[in-house]
């Protein structure tokens, strides 16, 4: 640009001299009565080429651009005139008026001068302070040296030719409810380039880009504000607030190389008739927008994990029936429109009993521009390692709808599982039995079956029954018995003269009993002998008298006193006598039978009557 | 005193003999198959042994191996508790109780007993109820008789002699029966069972919604503490206590 401003000015010098006419030098302003923050334009131009400028002083302004300069020739009926014009664009920062002094120039050999320039300014609207504030960050960027890029700030014009809109499709949303974002480029200028500056954080957004198929935005005519304006959507974004509250979407800055007729006056038609342009940088920022996040309503139902949108849930099983260590797919299926990519995994109750692994997430999702749609699936492998019958209970998915402002909860199909014996050993001792290995049993087996034994009803147990009550009371009874037995016999024994009576007949049995064995033996002696010791000893005892008192009289008068009758008494000494008697001397009149049968009757007379 | 004898071997004598031949016959057949490893047959045999009614050590030790060898654990470890209450001091069930638990999958770390009790089990469970019962009644007759003999001898050294074995036997038959009873409440207040689901989940409390507590497996045995409809409420070796479906064990 300087480059071309230098040749034009040589070629300006060169011819100065020719054409020396009437020189004017003239200030002018493109308003006199500006608002504050509002820019505008002053011009100083000569009609002739002039140097050593000196601009005045613009005390109560602010300089955005400037000193811009331009020069044009123009050749009419042969003679060729140039001017050059000085520009600054400048900004009312305070109300009041002002006096632009005069500026100086040198041009024909004599110094001109300007005229003094009023200018009023007026209170401004609010948002042009916006603009002021801006230029004035934009004035101070520019004073350093930037020697590649010359960037303008946007006038007030182009202010309102070319902008970038971050477009919401609602402002006003609950915490994780989708928001599509759009940026969008209105401009009524041409564009020659354009290179992003800064792309906007999008902090306390999950944010997921739309990818447009196609690589060039698509240009299409939109009326805002009752202007139509060309619109292309830059960059569309879905967006997930992630927290309540209000949060402000950064604003995004381009770069805009946008094509310009090079200033120049009305009419100049050189100008104009070669196009002369100027290609300008402006650097264009998008008003930041402000999303209303509004918390989830309480009441949140368990199992919540935070899903906005709109879903459903399935699930399913591969199998229903299987061994055991066999593996088991069950998934989860969740479909819809939503913040699925940020789903918590869901937490199904799997029998304590399975061995299970974390899930594996497949997702199909695509970013639309009416939201995230597609499906999540959770595949769980599960693996069962005993028989037996198991629940898989229904999962409960919740999800809130912002569509409606309620929660929905989902519950899912609950599977029964059948698991089967399966193949031993294998797996089952590398998990359970690991740590019972160490009992070294590889040779050994159960003991062998028992051949012999006891089989018995139940309930024929010999404890607890009555005979075995029985048994045991038989020892202390018999011992009792005998007990009392002794104590009868004691007290039978002790007075050994009952005793003596009570055995008296059984002795003198004794001896009748041996006389009769000598009574067969034909020996008559010891016959008589065992008799009469029968019928002595049977008296003795009876009668309890010693064997060395005993004699006819006293047995006579013990049995007197016993009152027996004197008949028998009397028989009973005759029958002594007799024995007495034939023990030394045959007897006659008597057998020996007679004699026996008579002394056996006369002991059990005897026994009889006492 | 002949007749004393007479009257015991009438006793004693069924208890070591079977009670009729058509059992002995079915016994026999079980231990035939067994030999010749028709495991399955020989379980369908003792089993009616077991299904008429009948209880024996040997019926229940042979059908705890047939089941064992039938890889049936829960059974053949249902049938060896069985056998190991009717004869607690038989080492074979002991050893085959210890080998059939080495194929169950709960390893449970059985809380010490107290050394007391552990030797006062040992003592009441040494001899089965009915070899006690009959010792109890042998050596009570035995005291007796020679308590009686102590009464009417004339020697004084049997008599002396004669007493104090009498005292010991009395004693001793005293310390059978106390045993005896011991084991018997044992056995009464000790429910213990097995079981039988291959994979069981015990509850906090006796319904279904309580919460899970852990997982058993078949074959473990359990101690039964309560009944409640068709909840019971066990205890592990190791401590643990909850609620288990009544259709997942089968008590001894």
């Amino acid at each position: 640009m300087k480059k071309i401003y230098c040749i034009l000015l040589l070629l300006l010098l060169s011819t100065s001299v020719l054409f020396a006419a009437d020189i004017h030098f003239t200030a002018s302003a493109s308003k006199t009565e500006v608002s504050t923050t509002e820019q505008f334009e002053v011009t100083f131009t000569v009609n002739n080429n002039g140097d050593r400028f000196t601009p005045p002083s613009f005390t109560g302004f602010l300089v955005v651009s400037g000193p811009n300069m331009s020069t044009s020739m123009e050749v009419i009926n042969g003679n060729a005139s140039s001017s050059m014009a000085i520009s600054y664009v400048l900004i009312a920062v305070k109300e009041g008026t002002y006096t632009i002094g005069p500026a100086t120039i040198f041009s024909g050999g004599k110094q001109l001068s300007t005229k003094p320039l009023k200018i009023k300014v007026v209170k401004g609207s609010p948002s042009q302070q916006n603009n002021a504030a801006a230029a004035a960050a934009a004035a101070q960027s520019q004073s350093t040296p930037d020697s590649r890029v010359t960037v303008k700030r946007p006038g007030t014009d182009i202010n309102k030719s070319l902008f970038i809109r971050a477009d919401v499709d609602k402002s006003n949303v609950y915490q994780g409810e989708q928001i599509t974002l759009t940026y969008k480029l209105y401009t009524r200028v041409a564009i020659v380039g354009s290179e992003p500056e800064k792309l906007p954080d999008l902090n306390g957004f999950f944010s997921q880009d739309i990818k447009s198929p196609n690589q060039n935005p698509n240009w299409h005519v939109e009326t805002y504000k009752g202007v139509k304006f060309n619109v292309a959507d830059m960059k569309k974004n879905i967006l997930f607030p992630q927290h309540a509250g209000n949060i402000t979407i950064d604003p995004i800055t381009m770069l805009f190389v946008i094509r310009e007729a090079a200033k120049a006056s009305d009419d100049d038609m050189f100008g104009q008739f070669f196009g002369t342009y100027n290609d300008v940088k402006y650097r264009i920022k998008s008003m930041p927008t402000v999303i209303h996040v509004k918390p989830l309503p309480p009441g949140k139902p368990d199992g919540f994990g935070g899903a906005v949108g709109k879903f459903s849930i399935s699930t399913s099983l591969d199998k229903k029936e299987l061994k055991a260590n066999d593996p088991l797919n069950y998934s989860i299926k969740i479909s819809g429109t939503g913040n699925l990519k940020l789903l918590k995994p869901l937490s199904p109750v799997f029998p304590a009993d399975f061995e299970k692994y974390d899930p594996k997430t497949e997702d199909t999702i695509a970013e639309k521009e009416s939201g995230e749609t597609g499906t999540r699936i959770y595949n769980y492998l599960l693996i069962p390692r005993h028989e037996g019958n198991f629940n898989i209970d229904p999962v409960k998915f919740s999800y809130f709808n912002p569509a409606t402002g309620k929660y929905v909860s989902l519950p899912t199909e609950g599977f029964k599982i059948k698991v089967n014996k399966g193949t031993l050993e294998n797996n089952v001792t590398a998990f359970s039995g690991a740590d019972k290995q160490d009992v070294k049993l590889l040779n050994k087996d159960i003991r062998y079956i028992k051949t012999s034994g006891d089989i018995t009803k139940n309930g024929e147990g010999f404890y607890d029954s009555n005979l075995y009550y029985s048994l045991l009371a038989f020892g202390p009874l018999l011992f009792l018995g005998a007990l009392i037995y002794g104590k009868w016999y004691e007290k039978n024994n002790s007075d050994i003269v009952e005793v003596k009576k009570r055995k008296a007949g059984r002795i003198a049995a004794k001896h009748l009993a041996s006389a009769q064995a000598q009574l067969k033996a034909n020996n008559s002696k010891a016959f008589y002998e065992n008799v009469f010791r029968g019928l002595y000893g049977y008296l003795s005892d009876k009668l309890n008298i010693a064997a060395a008192d005993l004699n006819r009289e006293r047995i006579a008068s013990e049995l007197k006193a016993r009152s027996l009758d004197e008949g028998l008494i009397n028989e009973l000494l005759d029958t002594l006598d007799l024995c007495d008697m034939a023990r030394y001397a045959p007897v006659s009149g008597i057998s020996e039978q007679q004699m026996f049968d008579k002394a056996k009757n006369m002991i059990n007379d005897i026994e009889d009557k006492l | 005193m002949r007749r004393i004898i007479y009257l015991l071997l009438l006793i004693i004598s069924p208890l070591l003999a079977f009670s009729d031949d058509a059992t002995s016959a079915l016994f026999k057949k079980g231990n035939a198959e067994y030999a010749k490893a028709q495991y399955k047959e020989a379980i369908a045999s003792y089993q009616k042994l077991v299904d008429g009614g009948y209880r024996s050590v040997a019926v229940y030790f042979n059908l705890g191996n047939a089941y064992y060898k039938n890889d049936d654990i829960p059974s053949a470890l249902l049938y060896y508790e069985k056998a190991h209450k009717l004869s607690p001091g038989d080492e074979d069930i002991r050893i085959n109780i210890q080998l059939a638990n080495l194929k169950t999958t709960d390893k449970l770390e059985a809380t010490p007993e107290f050394f007391i009790t552990k030797w006062w089990h040992g003592f009441i469970l040494a001899c089965s109820l009915g070899t006690l019962a009959v010792l109890s009644v042998l050596l009570i007759l035995a005291g007796a008789l020679l308590l009686i003999l102590y009464r009417f001898t004339q020697s004084v050294t049997v008599k002396k002699v004669s007493f104090y074995s009498a005292l010991a036997l009395v004693f001793l038959g005293l310390v059978c029966i106390f045993v005896a009873g011991r084991q018997a409440d044992y056995f009464d207040s000790h429910h213990e069972a097995i079981v039988f689901s291959g994979s069981v989940t015990i509850k906090s409390a006796p319904t279904l919604k309580s919460k899970d507590l852990f997982v058993l497996h078949d074959g473990t045995k359990v101690d039964i503490l309560e009944h409640n409809n068709d909840w019971v409420k066990i205890r592990l070796s190791n401590g643990n206590e909850g609620w288990i479906t009544a259709t997942d064990i089968r008590e001894i």
